[in-house]
């Protein structure tokens, strides 16, 4: 009934998977919901999660700190595929401890005191502390305007959750290409963090060359 | 008019800073005063307050002040003094009048929340009054079963009895026309001693405040008072009685006790609803005025010369003493009228009476609020017995009634307040389900994960009421968003049903378990894999703990999850494309509905056959499908705002509503079946009353996200706990 009225954006129950979603693009002027910001920023990846400079361009006149709030929210939601796919062959058994490179031992920061981890743990840990972090009536009690103190908060849990993507990528890498092939997560993730000063580039260690080139060009 | 010389002189002090002589002591100010000044203001009168202005500006004449010339002479006044008292009343009058603002605001969330709970009464009393009727029609044919198994003939006598009772409820309608005359009498004193009351306060240009505020709270509860009267009147008809016992009858209920908190104690006869209180508040107040103002005992007197014993069977010595406290009661009454006269000379009374008024509300609820949460099912036979009730003639089974009331009294009684916020997922919350006993939830999410929630493990949020709850345990199994749920019966296991196709089996965590525990794969039990693409809708089937599951392959499933082959049955409607929601037929479980993008269709379980299909206009966009737990009802709510009731037996529409002002997406029916949830596009979620489908609360409950907003609603099957899920990422819990 409705679903020949192209007028409402909703997904029917009944819907196919193929269709989910899948409804005409609304102009970000257009968007008057307190989620608007949300809602563009998942309209633009679904049109194509590989167009990564498009996702990340802000609107004119958008509040900053709410832009990279409800980027930071995409990317833990996106990230819970990830951790889905380790969940497969990520065991403690394996894998131990979290870790990258052989350099560091990263200790999981959801508990009183930090505690290491193995890494399956330690992914679902720091996502789940993300969630409830980012979802704090506390810190973020609202969607349309945020606080310069929680801002800053946001780094912390760009660094926590950047080490899931390079865990993934030394210690389980076909999962990793698989994943990274779908939705350019880990690409996007860089571009984000880079862009918006949110990492230093130094914690950048999944290699992404054309990324770091365009750090160069922009440092220049 | 008296003023406190030290009053006068403060106040000069004042005024006169700029530009009068310092001025050290009373005696130094005597040679100021002037006769001229003394002349002006001995013809001053209320209305120099508009000059103001003028005599402000003369500064030499505002300087006159009382001298010890001026003492002695009678009518004393001065300009500053005549100023300063009238400004000094005129503040006196605005603190009162706000008080009485604030008084008036206090009552009126008083009657709000008064007609709120006799709100609450009539809803209890109309679902007992439909359980008896059930029950009635139960034992009719069970009674009918049994005859023609014994004597092999079909009943007729006792179709005559029930004729009977219905014609004698005929003529109890009778009892309600004699009532009238003597309410429209005390309305119609009422009316004048009001208006008395206005023409004295009139006369001095009083406000209307205190009468507004006084018969705004009488009128209100006038209205029902009306209401109230017509229904009582049934009661003694039905027991025989003419009708002029009436007046009588309702002379005793009169709890004055409710005036006077003293005499609590030795009144029996209390109230046992707020409804009640209203009304005997309300006559009381009538009747106050009634015999101040009109000087009529008349009615009074006749009273005590009936006998009243049928009616109230017990001792009379209990009735002599009511009557007589009721008596000094209503001169306690006419005293507070008299106070309210009073107000006209004495202006400071009125606070005192004001507050004497609210002592009053307060005892009424200090009275009530301890019994309101009993009383109505035990004393219902008496104070409850309102003429419906009344009328119906069920024996045996009225106190099976009673007891099946204790349990839905709580839900029927009460308005849902938003009390818990669960927030932690990262996007629309398509499902909640709630375990069967214990205070928990689980929702699932666009996010991919479902998470599980303890009500009791609360985080407090500041700075508002609603409480925040972080979630237990997040599971991670879907590679997609999660769209539907279902908990088996113990709570042991959970199934969620995904965009990915997949249908997880979930072993629930302990309750307390830590959330940052370390991950064992072995929660997720097991996986049902068959459909192959999206799973819209899962229903369990408790007793036998089977699952339906719908999806958009066009196929519904029957699942034995525990056995080692978990399809048990495939469904297939050959016209019909796209199902949307599925669910058991509880009063028939061997059948199951299902809605498709046309048609709802009903599906013999076991054969696999279609039994019957409703198809039209009104079936088509349907987004969800429930069966009414014990009724032969299922229930269907729809994408053009409606939601509908069928007749799943003859397949026949029997209701029809809009029900929300944007698309209906989730409904739930309380495991009593009295009560309907329903969650829509337009942000609220709405309660309906299943037995005359009228909305009994609307809460806006979440924001919208594109053009969705609530996804799904919930009612706790053991707990007065309805929860709803909103696209903004939120879940919320009622209570
Ligand atoms: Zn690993
Ligand atoms: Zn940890």
């Amino acid at each position: 009934m409705a679903e020949g009225c192209i007028s409402f954006r909703r997904t029917r129950p009944g819907t196919k998977a193929k269709d989910f979603n899948r409804w005409p693009d609304e102009p970000f002027e257009e968007m008057d919901s307190t989620l608007a910001v949300q809602q563009y920023i998942q309209q633009t990846i679904r049109i194509n999660p590989a167009n990564i400079d498009l996702i990340l361009s802000m609107p004119e006149s958008q509040d900053e700190g709410v832009w990279k709030y409800e980027h930071l929210r995409e990317f833990c939601m996106e990230l819970n595929g990830l951790a889905v796919k380790l969940q497969i062959e990520c065991y403690p058994e394996n894998c131990s401890q979290m870790t990258a490179t052989e350099q560091w031992i990263f200790l999981c920061a959801a508990h009183k005191t930090p505690k290491e981890c193995p890494a399956i743990d330690y992914t679902r840990h720091t996502l789940d502390g993300a969630a409830c972090l980012l979802n704090s009536n506390k810190y973020f009690p609202s969607r349309v305007s945020i606080k310069e103190s929680s801002v800053a908060k946001l780094g912390s849990v760009c660094r926590r959750v950047y080490r899931i993507f390079s865990h993934a990528y030394y210690h389980h890498r076909n999962i990793f290409d698989e994943f990274e092939n779908d939705t350019h997560l880990c690409r996007r993730f860089t571009v984000f963090v880079t862009k918006y000063n949110l990492m230093s580039k130094d914690n950048l260690i999944v290699p992404m060359n054309d990324i770091t080139e365009m750090n160069e060009i922009d440092h220049q | 008019m008296k003023v406190p010389i030290h009053q006068f002189y403060e106040l000069k002090m004042e005024e006169n800073s700029g530009s009068a002589p310092p001025t050290s002591a009373l005696g130094a100010q005597n040679h100021n005063g002037g006769g001229g000044g003394q002349q002006l203001f001995g013809s001053v009168n209320v209305s120099v307050a508009n000059n103001k202005h003028q005599q402000l500006g003369g500064g030499g004449i505002n300087d006159v002040d009382i001298t010890g010339d001026n003492k002695e002479q009678s009518p004393q006044y001065s300009m500053p003094g005549v100023l300063h008292f009238l400004q000094h009343e005129w503040s006196k009058f605005e603190l009162e009048r706000s008080q009485w603002e604030l008084d008036r605001a206090e009552f009126q969330a008083k009657i709000a929340f008064l007609q709120g709970e006799r709100k609450g009464q009539e809803n209890l009393k109309l679902d007992l009054v439909r359980r008896i009727k059930m029950l009635e029609y139960a034992l009719k044919q069970e009674r009918a079963k049994f005859h023609k198994l014994k004597y092999g003939t079909d009943l007729s006598v006792e179709e005559g009895s029930t004729g009977e009772t219905e014609t004698d409820m005929t003529t109890d309608g009778g009892g309600g026309d004699t009532e009238t005359p003597f309410s429209s009498i005390s309305n119609i004193t009422w009316r004048q001693g009001r208006q008395l009351l206005r023409q004295y306060l009139q006369e001095i240009g009083y406000t209307d405040t205190i009468i507004d505020v006084r018969s705004n709270r009488v009128r209100s509860l006038l209205g029902l008072n009306n209401n109230q009267d017509s229904e009582d009147t049934n009661t003694p008809a039905l027991n025989g009685n003419e009708s002029t016992n009436k007046k009588r009858y309702r002379h005793p209920k009169y709890p004055k006790s409710w005036f006077s908190p003293k005499k609590e104690g030795c009144n029996k006869q209390q109230p046992s609803s707020i409804a009640e209180a209203m009304i005997l508040d309300t006559e009381a107040a009538v009747m106050a005025n009634f015999e101040f103002l009109a000087h009529t005992d008349i009615d009074m007197e006749e009273e005590d010369n009936d006998g009243e014993d049928e009616i109230y069977d017990s001792n009379t010595d209990a009735k002599q003493n009511k009557t007589s406290i009721m008596m000094e009661d209503v001169d306690a009454e006419a005293e507070e009228v008299l106070n309210e006269l009073n107000l006209l000379t004495e202006h400071e009374e009125s606070i005192i009476h004001v507050d004497l008024d609210s002592n009053d509300w307060n005892s009424v609820r200090r009275g009530m609020q301890p019994d309101s949460s009993r009383r109505p099912c035990e004393e219902s036979g008496s104070s409850l017995g309102l003429g419906e009730l009344a009328q119906l003639t069920v024996n045996n089974d009225a106190e099976a009634a009673y007891d099946m009331s204790a349990n839905n009294e709580e839900a029927c009684r009460r308005s849902w307040n938003a009390k818990y916020t669960l927030r932690s997922h990262f996007d629309a919350v398509r499902a909640l389900v709630f375990h069967p006993t214990e205070p928990v939830l689980i929702t699932a999410s666009d996010d991919h994960t479902l998470k599980l929630w303890n009500l009791h493990k609360t985080v407090p949020a500041k700075k508002s009421a609603s409480l925040d709850v972080e979630p237990l345990y997040t599971f991670r199994a879907h590679t997609g968003p999660v769209l539907s749920l279902a908990m088996n019966n113990t709570g042991s296991h959970c199934f969620s049903g995904g965009l990915d196709g997949k249908i997880h089996c979930w072993t629930l965590p302990s309750a307390n378990i830590d959330p940052y525990d370390s991950y064992d794969p072995s929660l997720l039990s097991q996986t049902l894999t068959g459909h192959t693409d999206a799973v819209w809708g899962l229903s369990m089937c408790h007793p036998r703990s089977q699952l339906l599951s719908v999806s958009a392959d066009g196929t519904v499933k029957l699942w034995s999850p525990a056995s080692k082959v978990p399809l048990l049955n495939n469904y297939t409607s050959e016209l019909d494309k796209n199902p949307t929601s599925v669910d058991f037929i509880w009063d028939e479980p061997h059948k199951l509905v299902v809605a498709y993008e046309e048609a709802c269709v009903i599906f013999d379980g076991e054969t696999g056959q279609v039994v019957s299909r409703l198809a039209g206009d009104a079936t088509q966009g349907v987004n969800r499908i429930v069966a009414h737990p014990i009724l032969p009802l299922v229930i269907t709510a729809s994408e053009d705002r409606s939601i509908r009731f069928y007749d799943h037996r003859s397949a026949s529409l029997a209701h029809s509503m809009v029900a929300h002002l944007d698309a209906v997406t989730s409904l739930a029916v309380d495991p009593n079946g009295l009560y309907l949830l329903s969650g829509s596009h337009d942000c609220s979620i709405r309660l309906w009353n299943m037995d005359n489908k009228t909305c009994v609360q609307e809460i806006t409950a979440h924001r919208k996200k594109f053009d969705e907003s609530i996804l799904d609603v919930a009612f706790h099957p053991s707990r007065p706990f309805i929860a709803s899920a909103g696209a903004d990422a939120l879940a919320k819990v009622f209570v």
